[in-house]
């Protein structure tokens, strides 16, 4: 059995963002594998623990990304695939370059991200499934393999969630609850930097285009109460809402 | 010629159904619009459509899965000819839409705040980065375009249209086995103009008693973040964040919540924000509008108290 995670490398969301000319820019910014990512490769991991065979993580993105592969890596997955691209590529572009070389590796399964935290797509595993023309289970929280050919699933819906049945192979996104990520041990890391890592330039063209970024905060009142006297507070809280806000 | 995918509840259609009806009209000078129901009982429910469309398909196909919602508005986009498909955001739309963009070798919009055209291209305002930055993205047609629930005025009824079956041959794929529901009560979340979210730092899942009466008292949604919903105190449907449903309230009042960046993935754009929270460094209270630096379980009490009086 193969198991292949496709991830991304992402803002550290604590970071600050900024602008530069009506884009994100990125520079100085703390970079981190994909945190919806890494229950996605957690999850290929485990499932090479139980079942065996080899487990895979492909990118698809910048330079920098080989980071956030050398972190799959070091979690403990056995080589990687970098396709290298610069610049904004919309999920649908995406897809249509992964699935080639996913098709050529022919994994039992692939795992990715239910959302990636820099672009807010959700779009990247159903999208590859489809390319390869596979199902798709997005948002998962539990998966288990019937014998080589099915998995059984569960995961979350608008509202609520459902157990399925699924013939491999297929795409499944990740949701929390899944697992919980091992941190990369030293050692790990040590042999992540042997690990073999194949890099692939790839020239695309984005469907879509992002025209201008901006960062839009509301201008917050900050307007700190004491709640030493909880009711006097209660009370002073409701009075704002009320007549400054208007909210109640 | 722009489809819409309308949702529904197996009876009747969703608010967000209406509102992309309306996003579709907002691009009338790319031609007419039809529409599709998809799933079961869409005969009824294309007849309630059909008040909004001079032209709704009823696609047949029985529960939700992916594979199916993907096929079925292929073949209405094949029937009709249509460059551009609309359909309501949320976790199943944004997984079927992505395989209906990827058939259609389309540019995809995901979760757009407003949209409109040139004639040539799709333009849409979207959030990314968490929830934290704003960009505006253009694609050519063919585009595919999910809209954010809440972001527009639904549509008004129009002159009636007709409703025509779609034969859909359906793919393998995803067997169901079992459907979890959520029991609901009380206002939705997505679409209260008020939500009281209640933290870790209520201690228990009784403390929440507190955190529905006042939500009772406001005509609030309940909201929860992942530690509670961790905890197994609430609901999954409850919790708000990156991983949970985005919110955008007139007000959001956190209670016990201290606010980690996944959360405010979740509801860094309300109207106006509340919290209380014991500590004063808590990064809740760096985005709130007004705080209350106190213990949550006397301070919860005297808001119920205020309030009632208030309404009085
Ligand atoms: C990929 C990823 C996705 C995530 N998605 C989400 C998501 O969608 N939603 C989400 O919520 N989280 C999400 N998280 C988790 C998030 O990082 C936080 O762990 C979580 O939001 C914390 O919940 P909390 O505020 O209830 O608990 P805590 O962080 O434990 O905060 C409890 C607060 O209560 C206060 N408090 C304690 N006692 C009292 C008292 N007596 N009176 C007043 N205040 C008191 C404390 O000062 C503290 O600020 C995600 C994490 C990851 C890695
Ligand atoms: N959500 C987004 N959609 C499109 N482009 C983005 C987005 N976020 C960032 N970018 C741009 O992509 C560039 C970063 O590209 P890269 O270094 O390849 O990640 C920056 O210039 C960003 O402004």
């Amino acid at each position: 059995m193969k198991f292949l995670a496709v991830v991304r490398q992402v803002p550290d969301g604590e970071s600050r963002l900024k602008i530069e000319g009506g884009k994100v820019d990125l520079s100085g910014v703390t970079m981190i594998l994909d945190q919806m990512d890494e229950w996605a490769v957690e999850e290929v991991i485990r499932l090479q623990e139980k079942h065996g065979g080899e487990s895979v993580v492909v990118a698809l993105g910048p330079e920098r990304f080989e980071d956030a592969l050398r972190t799959a890596l070091a979690m403990g997955i056995d080589r990687a695939i970098h396709l290298v691209a610069e610049g904004y590529l919309d999920p649908i572009t995406q897809a249509e370059a992964l699935a080639e070389v996913i098709r050529a590796e022919a994994p039992t399964l692939v795992f990715t991200g239910g959302q990636q935290a820099d672009w807010d797509a959700q779009a990247l595993g159903p999208a590859l499934a489809e390319a390869l023309g596979w199902p798709v289970v997005s948002w998962t929280t539990q998966i288990e393999l019937e014998g080589e050919g099915h998995a059984k699933a569960k995961h979350d819906l608008d509202e609520g969630a459902e157990v399925v049945r699924v013939a491999l192979p297929a795409v499944f996104t990740s949701q929390q609850g899944l697992n919980e990520p091992r941190y990369p041990t030293l050692p790990g890391i040590m042999k992540a930097k042997r690990k073999e890592l194949k890099k692939i330039p790839v020239s695309l063209q984005s469907r879509v285009e992002i025209l201008e970024q901006s960062i839009q905060e509301r201008a917050r009142l900050n307007r700190m109460i004491d709640g030493k006297d909880p009711v006097a507070a209660a009370h002073e809280l409701v009075r704002l809402l009320h007549e400054e806000a208007k909210v109640i | 010629m722009i489809l819409v995918v309308l949702e529904h509840d197996g009876q009747r259609l969703r608010k967000g159904a209406l509102e992309v009806v309306a996003r579709a009209r907002q691009l009338g000078s790319l031609g007419p619009i039809a529409g599709v129901v998809i799933g079961e009982n869409t005969q009824v429910v294309a007849q309630e459509a059909a008040r909004y469309l001079p032209l709704v398909y009823a696609a047949e196909v029985g529960p939700y899965t992916a594979e199916k919602w993907a096929e079925a508005a292929y073949a209405a986009v094949q029937r009709s000819g249509a460059r551009v498909v609309a359909a309501t955001g949320g976790r199943q739309s944004r997984t079927w839409t992505a395989r209906l963009a990827y058939k259609m070798k389309a540019g995809l919009l995901e979760d757009t705040l407003e949209t409109s055209t040139d004639g040539q291209h799709i333009l849409g305002t979207r959030y990314s980065y968490l929830n934290r930055v704003t960009e505006r993205q253009k694609a050519p047609l063919p585009v595919v375009f999910t809209a954010k629930p809440n972001t527009t005025p639904p549509a008004e009824p129009q002159e009636g249209g007709r409703v025509e079956p779609l034969e859909v041959s359906l793919p393998a794929g995803v067997e169901v086995l079992e459907r979890l529901s959520e029991q609901k009560k009380g206002v939705s979340l997505t679409e209260a103009t008020v939500v009281v979210t209640g933290g870790r730092g209520l201690g228990s899942p009784e403390a929440f008693a507190g955190v529905e009466e006042l939500a009772g008292v406001l005509g609030a949604a309940v909201g929860a973040t992942r530690a509670v919903v961790d905890a197994g105190w609430r609901p999954y449907s409850e919790q708000v964040g990156q991983t949970g449903k985005t919110v955008q309230p007139n007000l959001y009042l956190a209670l016990a919540v201290s606010g980690a960046v996944q959360h405010q993935a979740g509801m860094n754009k309300s109207k106006y924000i509340a919290a209380v929270n014991k500590d004063p460094e808590a990064p809740i209270f760096k985005i709130a509008d007004y705080g209350i630096v106190g213990d949550v379980h006397q301070v919860l009490p005297a808001l119920i108290e205020a309030l009632k009086k208030l309404r009085d």
